[in-house]
């Protein structure tokens, strides 16, 4: 072989080698020219639903890096076990966890401020053991761990809120889909109320103007919105199995109006009939009308 | 040597009362799982009497018949070696130098006529025994005084340190915090109405050992005169060899004043702590078992053991001869933990140790002072402004040790009425200031919800029409559990509360006709 044959095979060789590379850089753009806004995803088992819909997004890779602290927040608001629908699903919030350590993350934290007693809350939604086995660093709310945050919002003019999601490098929201009585349906941007210090029932008064004010403060990088099981009535306790349907479904996206929007159409609502997420729309949090949206349904 | 494993076995003791009392905490589950009550399942004198003043059997009496044959035959060896409250005087005792005990012996009686004065008023019914009894109070006094009081200075110590934040420092010091809250620390900061005064009583009970050693053992304690009779012809006895030659040692070092007179030994008094065995100069004193010599009779003296059991009597209708007693009289607060019995049965069978009080979950659980009248102090009240009743929750019924508080399944403890809540549309922010607000409606746990929310236009000062949800409560639904005033927003006063009309354990204390379909 001569040196200029060598070259040649050479720089063939090489290319070949590389190809694979190109190719998944190739498909990574025309991912990304696709632009998938809400990724939606059915099956029966909920840790692969919930990895799938977050691939159709480009993986946890896109939104966790290496070093990363990240809060993950799901509702564990109440004294339920997972089949009653009043707290978040705890194989979705393992397997959140999980990918998030896989992403490369530092340390995953895993909280809610709870209504009823935290430590039934924690352990009899499941949420505890599953997140721990995953790895999470899952804890009670510190009292003393709360910072005043200037709003200057629609409602709220400041709030304490927890310090773990303000210095948070990335944070997770993991709401569950429910029925309110006030603002109808409990979805992701209601799940703040978990990070809200103080005597946080009286934003009751002012309900919609309030949780735009929040969920601005708070700016998610993700939301994986659990309507694995839903709870139709009787929420946001819920206690009776008739209450609950099963939709066997996540949708994940990084806007949480347009999330809610999508939410509100699992109850045969639209997005316009949710005062917070009108409000948090006209307020340039995101977007409400769901036809704007690329909205990807897969089934697993 | 022995004294070294008395001292060994009082240890143990020690610790295992402590890390049950540690136990008796919510961890989440449904069950506790530890035997929180063993200690009190094992006293003789809540047993006895809780018979005669309950006429029930508490779950675990076998285990009290334990301690009472092994008394008969071993003697006071409970209060030398078991008791904790015993050890902890033991304890405080050794700031006080011993001496022999001379003429207080006379004050021994005093324990045998508060226990008849306990046994004739449980005889009537009244059940004094809880106030008395060593264990019954130390586990009040540590539930609703000590070990919040410990809890609070070690809070305050560590918070301290995090607000003032020196680097370095905090993190060490919230690394021990950590340490601390997993191992001894309680899950969140327990506070009680009268923890003072409850602690203040269990401080001077340690405090009498400056007076006299072992004061509360030797002179008061009701279960150390059940026990002391018990073992009066126990077979373990001291005998004095040739050697002895009364000078006197062992007098002035014997816990239970039992040795006087030189030579002189009462049974009923020995605790067996063995230090007359050890520290005897002439190696006179032993221990062993014996048939030989009666010993000598009980002298209380006729007419104050008279005066005593008739006391006891008394005291029934003095305490008795309240406004309480009046039929249809209900204090509308008494709101009682779930499963509890008919008022006038839960008196009877309640000991006041405050167990139930220690384990609640939301701290609801509080001490009454008169609530109850003077015979039901210190029995469980839910207070829902400081805490409610949790719904799923059941550990009352589970740490109760006589039944005064049944232990419920789950369902059926989902299905008793503490009480019911009404609204005060005064206060209430949609009915009376054209506010919306639905904290009550959203907490209420049971499906369908008791609360429910009736949609109706209100006009604001301006004339503005307002549309708000007033929230109602479905007197068939509502349980009582409080939880809508432990959120109700209004502060001080609550909009929403509760009072213990509808209590499933009153036949007399209701409102809607029987069986009236809605």
């Amino acid at each position: 072989m001569n040196r200029r044959g060598f070259l040649k095979n050479t720089a063939v060789v090489g290319a070949g080698l590389t190809l694979p590379g190109a190719c998944g850089l190739v498909f990574r753009v025309l991912e990304a020219s696709e632009r998938v806004d809400l990724a939606v995803a059915q099956g029966a088992a909920p840790s692969q639903i919930t990895r799938a819909a977050i691939d159709v997004l480009g993986g946890m890779k896109r939104f966790v890096t290496k070093g990363d602290v990240v809060v993950v927040k799901p509702n564990i608001g109440w004294d339920r076990t997972p089949e009653y629908a009043a707290t978040t699903n705890p194989e979705v919030v393992g397997t959140i966890v999980k990918m998030c350590y896989e992403a490369g993350a530092k340390k995953v934290r895993v909280f809610d401020r709870t209504v009823s007693d935290s430590r039934r809350c924690y352990k009899q939604s499941g949420i505890a053991d599953a997140a721990g086995a995953a790895g999470a660093e899952v804890s009670h709310i510190d009292d003393r761990k709360y910072r005043d945050v200037k709003m200057n919002g629609l409602a709220l003019k400041s709030w304490p809120l927890y310090a773990d999601v303000l210095e948070a490098d990335k944070v997770i929201n993991v709401p569950i889909a429910k029925d309110h009585g006030l603002s109808k349906l409990t979805l992701a941007m209601k799940n703040w109320m978990g990070v809200m210090g103080g005597w946080r029932s009286r934003i009751h008064q002012n309900i919609d103007e309030s949780l735009v004010d929040i969920a601005r403060a708070v700016k998610p990088t993700l939301t994986v919105l659990d309507a694995v099981r839903i709870l139709t009535a009787n929420g946001p306790t819920g206690g009776s199995l008739s209450d609950v349907k099963r939709l066997n479904l996540v949708a994940v996206g990084t806007d949480q109006v347009a999330i809610d929007s999508f939410g509100a159409t699992l109850f045969g609502f639209k997005g316009s009939d949710l005062g917070y997420v009108r409000l948090g729309a006209k307020a340039g949090l995101g977007v409400m009308d769901l036809a704007k949206l690329k909205i990807k349904k897969i089934q697993v | 040597m022995i004294k070294n494993i008395r001292r060994a076995s009082q240890a143990i003791f020690l610790f295992l009362f402590l890390f049950l009392f540690r136990q008796t905490e919510s961890k989440g589950y449904d069950d506790l799982g530890y035997p929180v009550r063993l200690f009190l399942d094992f006293d003789p004198l809540v047993f006895i009497t809780t018979v005669l003043a309950s006429h029930t059997v508490p779950l675990a009496f076998y285990l009290s018949v334990i301690l009472i044959v092994f008394t008969i035959f071993l003697g006071r060896v409970f209060c030398g070696w078991v008791c904790p409250l015993g050890t902890l005087n033991n304890m405080m005792g050794t700031l006080r130098k011993a001496r022999p005990i001379g003429d207080r012996r006379r004050l021994y009686r005093w324990k045998y006529y508060i226990l008849l004065f306990i046994l004739a008023a449980s005889l009537f019914r009244l059940h004094l025994t809880g106030i008395l009894d060593p264990l019954s109070l130390l586990i009040r006094s540590l539930s609703a005084s000590i070990y919040p009081l410990f809890n609070y200075a070690v809070r305050s110590f560590f918070d301290t340190i995090f607000h003032w934040n020196p680097p370095i420092i905090v993190q060490g010091s919230e690394f021990l915090y950590d340490l601390l809250k997993r191992s001894v620390l309680a899950f969140e900061q327990p506070l009680f109405v009268q923890s003072a005064f409850i602690g203040l009583l269990f401080l001077a009970v340690l405090g009498l050992n400056l007076i006299e050693r072992r004061f509360w053992c030797k002179f008061l304690c009701p279960l150390g005169a059940l026990l002391g009779i018990l073992s009066r012809y126990a077979l373990l006895r001291r005998s004095l060899g040739e050697g002895c030659d009364a000078c006197g040692a062992c007098e002035t070092i014997c816990q239970g004043g039992a040795i006087h007179d030189g030579d002189r030994w009462e049974s009923g008094e020995c605790l067996y702590c063995m230090n007359c065995d050890d520290l005897c100069p002439r190696n006179a004193v032993s221990f062993g078992f014996s048939t030989r010599g009666t010993p000598a009779a009980l002298n209380l003296g006729r007419r104050n053991v008279l005066i005593a059991f008739a006391s006891g009597i008394v005291s029934v209708p003095l305490i008795r001869t309240t406004a309480h007693s009046k039929p249809g009289y209900v204090n509308p607060r008494l709101i009682r933990p779930p499963g509890a019995l008919e008022e006038r049965e839960f008196l009877r069978a309640c000991i006041k140790c405050g167990e139930c009080m220690k384990v609640c979950i939301t701290n609801g659980l509080q001490p009454t002072l008169l609530e109850a009248g003077l015979e039901g102090i210190w029995s469980p009240i839910l207070i829902p402004r400081i805490g409610y009743c949790e719904y799923r929750c059941t550990l009352c019924g589970q740490v109760c040790p006589t039944g005064a508080i049944a232990r419920l399944k789950l369902e059926a403890k989902q299905q008793v009425k503490v009480g019911l809540a009404m609204i005060d549309e005064g206060r209430c922010l949609p009915y009376a200031h054209a506010t919306p607000c639905i904290v009550c409606q959203e907490a209420c746990p049971t499906s369908p919800k008791a609360i429910w929310l009736e949609e109706t236009n209100v006009r604001n000062r301006e004339g503005r029409v307002i549309r708000v949800k007033r929230p109602r409560v479905d007197l068939e639904l509502c349980i009582g559990c409080g939880i809508c005033e432990t959120l109700c927003p209004v502060m001080g006063q609550p909009a929403i509360y509760v009072t213990n009309v509808g209590e499933s354990r009153s036949k007399t204390n209701q409102l809607l006709l029987p069986g009236a379909a809605k």
